[in-house]
């Protein structure tokens, strides 16, 4: 489904010099896979999801998806792809604090060009109830626990049936408890729902769940 | 799409989490306005009431007046006492042109008068009946003098009805009465209805009573008048009529010293000033709402870089530059709305108290013009904050704490 070849991300630090966050990475994911990015923290984790979620542009190299080149796309066209083919999820959850956590969910489906094969709001309600924070939908996420929010940020991220979901340390900022839970519903999105998976943490017991798992370090795939 | 709703709640959220720099900012599209407004309010009041005093007029009317008209003088005035350079003669020399239905000369006196519950400082306006059907004066009770009086130069007045009530407590009570002006008293004979209207470079005839000019020669013995209102047949015999005015009155003075004017030619003096007093209206408000943009740019300035994590997670949910943009060119509109609405509320509420002291209305084309200028206003100057916004790198943004 994805496929990154001879893929560089590098940075021009102040004092000329050139950082390289990412070096040569080569990797296909295929769709329904489950995979994990581990690495320690500054080894690029991060800057690959971005890539494989269309969020960055790698400085060379090439990007497809569905054997499409994506570099060559307009920016708008990206974006469009962002909403509707990716969700993310994020280690600080990144929820709009002035929306409640139903404006919150329902927001991608704003930014979306297309007719929906759904209603917004009844497949916001429906992820809600899934994830039992029915009663939380007029809350604004201030007034959530970490784990509440995360699960928000889950049902967010599902709210326009992506055919892929990019975790970026997704227990990093909750407690172990509430991390169980979090993780048991990103295995049910794999296992249920068929939706490709790419988690990124640098947590051994973490990265267990998936099936398949890319070792990075300083730039590079090891 | 993103809806208008959430995009106006959440600015509203944004506004009301920084009321005071909210307001702060609105402050200079507010003042602004409200100064534009008051001041076109002004300017159209004004202008109502001054062609208002011409429309009564009627545009079959022509005025000789001393002088260059609108170098000189100007063609109304309150000074205590006119008395001018034409004289009988002219009066009788225009009653001889063609066309010409009524002439009517005119005098000032102003002195101190004794009514039965107050004295008063008035003007009275010496002239021939035909002032009443030239003016469009309608009599409230009593009559209007007519050739008789003139003839007889009777000592008779008609007052105005202000100054009826002022010197006298009503139309009714004054007629009847003697009126002692210097030395002479006069019978007041008939009151007239009210035409409105306040001082403001035109005569408010409320406060004006009126004589036969023959009798005014008592205070005018070289029998001067300062204007003389010639009455046409029709509205198509003005400009002949004129012409026929000048070639005779041209046989006795020089041209730089009398004037013949017609209402409508007033008018469009008048309208011609006004378009430079609009002129002076646009430039102010053009520096006070530039002014207002600027402070409005720089707040959406700081709330663009308030909000660049919010800008990045929005893009990293699929949102295009153009909702970015479209998000924050809405809340910058709507800062200068609200300001721009504020200012308009304010300016009603005041013109409301000025238009019981000067002619000061507000029409929907200001209302429109200060409505839509503010929200141009939020538009140009949210565009280049909003375009930032727009065009922050998702990632970078994301990462800005
Ligand atoms: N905008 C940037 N400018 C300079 N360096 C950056 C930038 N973004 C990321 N980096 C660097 O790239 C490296 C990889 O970052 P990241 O992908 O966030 O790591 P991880 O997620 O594995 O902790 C880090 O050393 C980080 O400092
Ligand atoms: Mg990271």
């Amino acid at each position: 489904m994805i496929k990154l070849q001879n893929v560089n991300k590098s940075y021009r630090l102040d004092n000329e010099i050139i950082f390289y966050a990412l070096k040569n990475i080569n990797i296909r994911i295929e769709a329904g896979e489950f995979c994990s990015i581990m690495g320690p923290s500054g080894s690029g984790k991060s800057t690959l999801m971005h890539i494989i979620g269309l969020l960055d542009k790698p400085s060379s190299g090439k990007v497809f998806l569905d054997n499409q080149e994506i570099s060559n796309l307009e920016d708008d066209e990206i974006s469009r792809l962002r909403n509707e083919f990716t969700g993310f999820v994020f280690q600080q959850f990144n929820l709009i604090p002035k929306l409640t956590v139903l404006e919150n969910i329902i927001l991608p489906a704003f930014y979306c060009r297309k007719s929906l094969s759904f209603e917004p709001k009844e497949k916001a309600l429906e992820l809600l109830r899934r994830f039992g924070l029915e009663e939380k939908k007029n809350s604004y996420p201030n007034k959530l626990s970490g784990g509440q929010q995360q699960r928000v940020a889950i049902a967010r991220a599902l709210i326009m049936n992506p055919r892929l979901i990019l975790a970026d340390e997704p227990t990093g900022n909750i407690d172990s408890r509430s991390g169980r839970e979090v993780m048991k519903l990103i295995d049910d999105l794999n296992h249920k729902e068929k939706i490709t998976v790419i988690l990124v943490t640098h947590d051994l017991d973490i990265a267990k769940h998936a099936k398949r798992t890319i070792k990075i370090k300083d730039g590079q795939i090891i | 799409m993103i809806n208008l709703a959430i995009v106006f709640k959440e600015g509203l959220a944004d506004f009301s989490r920084n009321k005071l720099r909210t307001f702060l900012t609105s402050l200079g599209i507010l003042i602004g306005v409200f100064a534009v407004v008051i001041l076109m309010a002004l300017g159209l009041g004004l202008k109502k009431y001054i062609s208002d005093q011409f429309e009564s007029l009627g545009n079959n009317t022509i005025f000789l007046v001393p002088g260059r008209i609108l170098s000189g003088g100007g063609f109304s005035g309150s000074a205590s006492s006119f008395t001018g350079t034409f004289d009988n003669k002219d009066v009788d020399k225009l009653k001889r042109i063609d066309n010409v239905v009524s002439t009517a000369p005119l005098t000032l006196k102003s002195a101190n008068a004794q009514g039965t519950i107050d004295e008063e400082f008035i003007d009275v306006m010496f002239s021939s009946e035909a002032i009443q059907d030239l003016m469009g004066f309608e009599v409230d009770v009593g009559r209007f003098f007519d050739k008789t009086d003139l003839t007889k130069r009777a000592k008779v007045i008609v007052s105005g009805p202000k100054i009826a009530e002022k010197l006298f407590g009503g139309n009714q009570e004054a007629i009847g009465k003697k009126i002692r002006i210097e030395d002479v008293r006069f019978t007041i004979i008939g009151v007239i209805k009210s035409k409105g209207g306040g001082g403001f470079g035109g005569f408010d005839y409320d406060n004006y009573m009126f004589g036969p000019y023959t009798t005014g020669y008592i205070f005018n013995p070289e029998k001067k008048f300062f204007r003389i209102a010639v009455k046409t047949k029709g509205e198509q015999y003005v400009s002949q009529v004129k012409e026929d005015i000048k070639q005779e009155f041209l046989k006795r003075y020089d041209e730089e010293n009398f004037s013949i004017v017609e209402p409508t030619e007033l008018m469009s003096a008048v309208n011609s000033i006004f378009n430079i007093f609009n002129l002076v209206l646009v430039a102010i408000a053009a520096v006070s709402l530039v002014v207002g943009g600027i402070g409005i740019m720089n707040i959406m300035y700081v709330t663009v870089s308030d909000r660049t994590k919010e800008v990045g997670i929005r893009r990293a949910l699929g949102a295009q530059k153009s909702d970015i943009m479209y998000q924050f060119l809405t809340e910058s509109v709507l800062l200068s709305f609200v300001g721009g609405f504020l200012g308009l509320a304010l300016a009603y509420v005041a013109v409301f108290f000025i238009s019981r002291y000067f002619p000061a209305y507000i029409d929907l084309v200001t209302v429109a013009i200060s409505l839509s200028v503010s929200s141009f206003i939020g538009i140009t100057f949210g565009v280049f904050p909003a375009r930032k916004a727009a065009n922050l790198e998702p990632v970078e943004a994301m990462r800005y704490e």
